[in-house]
């Protein structure tokens, strides 16, 4: 262990030295996030009975400073939900609770980590923190908004990646550069999509170049924000006002998309002939029912005939087409890249002519030509010697588990982001991602094979395999304010789930959640004068239909200028720009979303219709089932009570309520509770 | 008193309830203006102004797809003059246009007469004679200009101060610096009539901050709100015994776990009631006199009228309407209410859809101005009329019109706007164009400059109120934005 940490150290401390020869007047490479990461001692500490990885080491070594004992270990309840949540998005089934709670073995906990981590749900989940980054959406903005029929191509590209556990680095190199590698097979290329999400503006008269510039700087700024955490796109007008970014730096960033030409390339998908055939037969069959209901009305002289005649115009338009999937890519333009710095920010003035290159501050760029391209600017960011990548990357991760990243603002590192809550544990875990060098408890413990460089699954494992985030939610009164913002991680945090998790969820114990993964997404419900709302009637919403409607939130169709109403109230991110943390708000409107939203009153129903469905049941015991559903536990008595009592005073209500109805508005409470909407 | 204290009490008061079998009434009222509401957990909680502010609301109406300006609101008798030559090439050399073509645009004078109005004598359309009777409150900006020349990049630029989807709406901005008086209704509410706004609701949005700060749209049909109503089958009383239930259950959720933001959660179902009371209750305007009724037009039909543009008959009462439901929030403690209207895009029949379009308007706003006045609403409202640019002195003649001359393209160089109450000194005409309206001839004041007057007058630095996101300081002005110091009162 020594040993290998000596050899880390000089690592680092090799590529200091080597990158200090670059030093530009400008640099400031005391800050700490532009010196690379370096693995430090790990801390002693006193209670090492509770250490379960080295994560813990440097975790409790802070508490143990403070003089605060951490939180004893979550339930195991608890513990199902909370792993399930964060690693697939669903909630777990009764009898994986049961089995789980049951399981005495030493590894039931891993294990069950280890299953969640093989199942390709996990993809669906991480997937969606991704394209928050990737500023997902399926129409390309402003005012037309035009349909990207074929955006979903990307995000299942997403998906795949992160189940099949996609090294980080290749990760990064397909997004940026897929179209560059040699033999670039088609995934490759749809992986370059990532930058093709930018928004486009298509109404009449505007000066399309305009729009094309501004594609270029979010993609500058956007891959500032993701891969190195710094606000580059503050540099877009003037040098930044607090790192050490020049314009000319932003607008050598911006030369490496300048020779990107934007480019659909025919990328079949191998689910598309069976999507075809089934939307096909279903298309087929509702013709002949048009056909045969309206050769019945016209025969019999009903005046309905017109109406089913409209429908079946209207149903003509729908037919399937076997439409030849075009992923969105780029194709590289042969000169060398070059860009013009924009005067101000002011694209009609142009400045100073810049080549490719990367921010003075950082490592210097090793291309392969003389000219450096988008794929010497993907291997850039992951290089080993890159001091921001890998810690940006393990934030990320960090922050869909507890919350809240080490360093609480992911998307700055810069100067003006906030210092990280734990820096050694930070820089520990940027090295172990990139290669996991150190033996840890765990690993001697359990057998467990050492990780592969740059793998998330490896990196999530370790994780949530610590003591650390095992530990009760329960706020501690006796910290509230001494450390109000829980930093020390004397507990794991309550967190309100995310729009698409609630709706999934919510689903799930109405037992009507269709888990189909991938392909194109779905437009569910809209009422007519939000559908209004799209584009000025530049294309129709017309509503999904039949299973389809009830997939999980991921696949709900978005549209960037009507944005799906449930979904933004619960502060689902915003697709025009690249968003590297969601807000938790808690509003009135999502209490109406929750209590009268059509589809989460016929969640309600659906769940009271399970529970009307136990034969011979006890109030009792479907209250009970009820909150095995939908909380993973049995209740307690005092909300038995409360539950039963509600349940009487129903039945005396002035029109008394059927069971059903009953069942319902009990379901409805269960789906309405705070701690049904919170990952625990 | 605090959440935490809220909750003690909470549940001491629900056990004793529980047992004689009262329902939550007394948690209501905790919950109530000393309670929940007021603490530091509610983001929209009243804050103080950094300065002593003069406008308390605001009521913005935003007329949607470029006004003309050369039609409305600044006169130019020399285009009679010159109607029909051509601009010399040096004045349009470096210009960008949506569709006019450079080679063969002609100047196009004004068809309608200006009259003066008020004992400021304001000139101003002789179609817009209700807006005119309200002359002397008003201060209008001849001289606005902007950069962008197409709707959406416009639209954005005048509600969020910047041309790029995603950044916060103005009322987004004023609910995150001054929160919101109001606690049975949202802080920020939007009220559409005639076409469908083009950018969808984008600019309403509260971008990148909390989506509590995002406008929510008011609907003319159905529920005000989305998802107002219980659901169908669900009866008044079942709803209540359900919610009753469901404040316990969390109640005693939270006394295991607490976290304060279950309290905070308890609160918003509390809310969320009040809302599904108050605003059906704010909706209702059976209880406005058939004066008031009349002097907003809300029975108002089109007379015959037509456009080419959208909405149809059916903008004249809803827009009317809309402006009678603007005061009733803003009484009801509403910060901000956006009332867009469109579409004013005058490419060809200019004519007889501006004279459409002013029918529709002019009577509510001359009689809201009016009505708050004598309300003494005026005083503390800021109300403003705003468009993302104007139109051109040239025709149009995009090839398409096959040598048809009806209208006129976007014009950012120099428009109109003007506002009106809340500390805006009325009555006077800030700003000048030259002789045909094309360029500004003194004072120009650019969209950041009008959002900076705007906050200002809210009591708020413009460089000072700041939301931090990805690292950056974001600020309703952008990087730039002077107070226009000839606005104030």
């Amino acid at each position: 262990m020594l040993l290998l940490s000596s050899v880390s150290l000089l690592l680092a401390g090799g590529s200091a030295a080597m990158s200090a020869t670059n030093e530009a007047p400008s640099r400031t490479p005391q800050h700490w996030a532009f010196v690379p990461p370096m693995i430090a001692k790990t801390p002693s500490i006193k209670n090492q009975r509770w250490v379960r990885n080295e994560i813990d080491r440097f975790v409790l070594a802070r508490l143990e400073k403070e003089g605060v004992e951490p939180s004893p270990e979550a339930d195991r309840r608890t513990l199902i939900r909370r792993l399930s949540l964060d690693l697939i998005g669903l909630p777990p089934t009764p009898e994986q609770v049961r089995q789980f709670v049951e399981d005495c073995s030493l590894n039931a906990y891993v294990q069950l980590v280890d299953s969640l981590l093989a199942s390709p749900h996990f993809g669906e989940r991480w997937a969606r923190h991704w394209l928050d980054l990737a500023r997902y959406a399926d129409t390309s903005g402003y005012q037309i908004d035009r349909p990207r029929p074929f955006a979903w191509l990307y995000r299942d590209w997403v998906i795949d990646a992160l189940n099949d556990d996609l090294p980080f680095d290749q990760f990064t190199i397909e997004q940026l550069a897929g179209d560059l590698l040699p033999d670039a097979t088609i995934e490759q290329k749809t992986a370059a999509g990532f930058h093709r999400l930018t928004l486009m503006n298509h109404e009449d008269g505007t000066d399309a170049e305009e729009f094309r510039c501004k594609a270029k700087v979010d993609r500058a700024s956007t891959t500032g924000t993701v891969w190195l955490g710094l606000t580059v796109g503050c540099a877009e007008c003037h040098n930044h006002k607090y790192d050490p970014i020049s314009q000319r730096e932003f607008y050598q960033l911006y030369a490496f998309f300048n020779n990107a030409q934007e480019v659909d390339i025919p990328a079949p998908h191998a689910d598309d002939p069976a999507r075809f055939e089934r939307a096909k037969k279903a298309w087929n069959g509702e013709q002949s029912r048009l056909k045969t209901q309206l050769a019945e009305l016209t025969q019999a002289n009903d005046p309905k005939s017109a109406d089913v005649k409209r429908q079946l115009a209207r149903h003509r338009r729908t037919r399937p087409k076997n439409a030849e999937a075009k992923a969105e890519s780029f194709l590289e333009r042969t000169a060398p890249a070059r860009a013009n710095i924009h005067v101000r920010g002011d694209f009609l003035r142009k400045g100073e002519e810049v080549g490719t290159g990367t921010p003075g501050v950082l490592p210097p760029l090793k291309s392969r030509r003389a000219d450096a391209d988008r794929l010497d600017l993907a291997r850039w960011l992951v290089a080993p010697e890159n001091p921001l990548t890998a810690r940006v990357a393990v934030n990320q991760v960090w922050q869909h588990l507890f919350g809240r990243g080490l360093v609480n603002t992911s998307e700055d590192f810069g100067t003006r982001g906030e210092a990280p809550s734990h820096p050694e544990l930070l820089d520990w875990l940027a090295c172990e991602f990139k290669s996991p060098l150190s033996l840890n408890v765990q690993r001697s413990t359990f057998n467990v094979q050492p990780a592969a460089p740059w793998s998330r699954k490896a990196l999530i494992k370790l994780i949530v395999t610590s003591a650390t985030y095992r530990q009760a939610s329960r706020v501690r009164p006796e910290l509230q304010s001494r450390d109000p913002q829980n930093l020390w991680l004397a507990r794991q945090n309550r967190l309100r789930l995310e729009s698409e998790i609630i709706r999934d969820i919510s689903l799930a114990a109405g037992g009507l959640l269709n888990d189909d993964i991938g392909g194109p997404s779905f437009r569910p419900y809209l009422p007519e004068d939000v559908k209004k709302l799209g584009a000025a009637g530049a294309f129709t919403w017309t509503d999904t239909e039949g299973p389809e409607k009830y997939r999980r939130g991921l696949y709900i169709f978005a549209q960037r200028t009507v944005p799906y109403p449930a979904s933004m109230t619960f502060d689902q991110a915003d697709s025009s720009q690249s968003c590297t943390r969601r807000d938790r708000s808690n509003t009135p409107l999502q209490a109406l979303t929750l209590l009268n939203h059509g589809l989460f009153v016929e969640c309600a129903q659906s769940l009271g219709k399970r529970l009307v469905a136990m034969p011979q049941a006890t109030t009792r015991a479907r209250i009970a089932r009820a909150f095995e559903l939908c909380l993973c536990r049995p209740p307690t008595g005092q909300e038995l009570a409360r539950l039963e009592q509600l349940h009487r005073d129903q039945t005396r209500l002035p029109r008394s309520s059927t069971e059903a109805e009953s069942l319902t508005a009990l379901s409805q409470i269960l789906l309405n509770l705070d701690e049904f909407m919170t990952r625990e | 008193m605090d959440a935490q204290d809220i909750l003690t009490l909470t549940r001491r008061d629900f056990l004793v309830n529980a047992a004689r079998g009262v329902g939550g009434l007394a948690f209501a009222s905790l919950l109530g203006a000393e309670g929940l509401l007021a603490s530091p957990v509610n983001p929209l909680t009243p804050k103080p102004a950094q300065f002593m502010p003069r406008a308390k609301r605001c009521i913005f109406l935003y007329m949607e797809g470029g006004v003309s300006q050369v039609d409305l609101f600044d006169p130019k008798p020399k285009l009679k003059e010159l109607d029909g030559q051509k601009l010399p090439d040096s004045m349009t050399e470096k210009v960008r246009f949506a569709f006019l073509q450079k080679d063969t645009a002609k100047l196009l004078a004004s068809p309608h007469p200006f009259r003066r109005y008020g004992q400021s004598g304001m000139e101003m359309s002789g179609m817009l004679p209700h807006l005119g009777s309200c002359a002397d409150d008003i201060a209008l900006v001849r001289s606005m200009h902007t950069e962008a020349f197409n709707h959406h990049p416009g639209e954005l630029l005048m509600y969020t101060g910047s041309q790029l989807l995603g950044r916060p709406s103005i009322g987004s901005w004023v609910n995150y610096a001054l929160g919101s008086p109001s606690q049975n209704l949202p802080g920020y509410v939007v009220l559409t009539a005639g076409r469908v706004p083009s950018g969808g609701n984008t600019m309403f949005s509260s971008g990148f901050m909390p989506s509590c700060f995002g406008g929510v749209m008011f609907r003319s049909q159905g529920d005000p709100v989305q998802d107002l109503s219980n659901p169908p089958g669900v009866t008044a009383e079942m709803r209540h015994l359900g919610l009753d239930a469901l404040r316990d259950l969390n109640a005693m959720r939270h006394a295991v776990v607490g976290d304060p933001e279950i309290a905070s959660r308890i609160a918003s179902y509390e809310l969320a009631a009040r809302m599904q009371v108050s605003t059906p209750e704010l909706t209702d305007l059976s209880g406005e006199s058939s004066a008031t009724l009349e002097a907003y037009g809300v029975n108002r039909d089109a007379d015959g009228l037509k456009t080419q543009r959208g909405g149809g008959p059916d903008a004249f009462p809803t827009f009317a309407k809309n402006c009678l439901l603007a005061r009733r929030m803003v009484e009801r403690g509403v910060r901000f209410v956006a009332i867009h209207h469109a579409s004013w895009d005058h490419h060809n029949d200019l004519d007889s859809d501006l004279l459409f379009n002013c029918r529709v308007t002019d009577q509510p706003v001359g009689a809201l101005l009016k009505d708050l006045k004598q309300r003494g609403l005026l005083e503390d409202t800021l109300v403003v009329w705003a468009s993302e640019f104007g139109r051109t002195p040239l025709g149009e003649n995009r090839p398409s019109f096959n040598g048809r001359v009806s209208g006129r393209d976007h014009h950012p160089f120099a428009f109109s706007m003007w506002m009106a109450g809340g500390g805006v000194k009325g009555g006077q005409v800030i700003g000048e164009t030259d002789e045909i309206g094309w360029n500004i001839a003194r004072d120009p004041v650019h969209v950041n400059d009008f959002h900076a007057t705007m906050l200002h007058l809210f009591g708020l630095n413009h460089e000072q109120l700041t939301y931090r996101f990805q690292g950056r300081d974001y600020r309703l002005t952008d990087v730039a934005g002077r107070v226009v110091p000839q606005l104030l009162a």
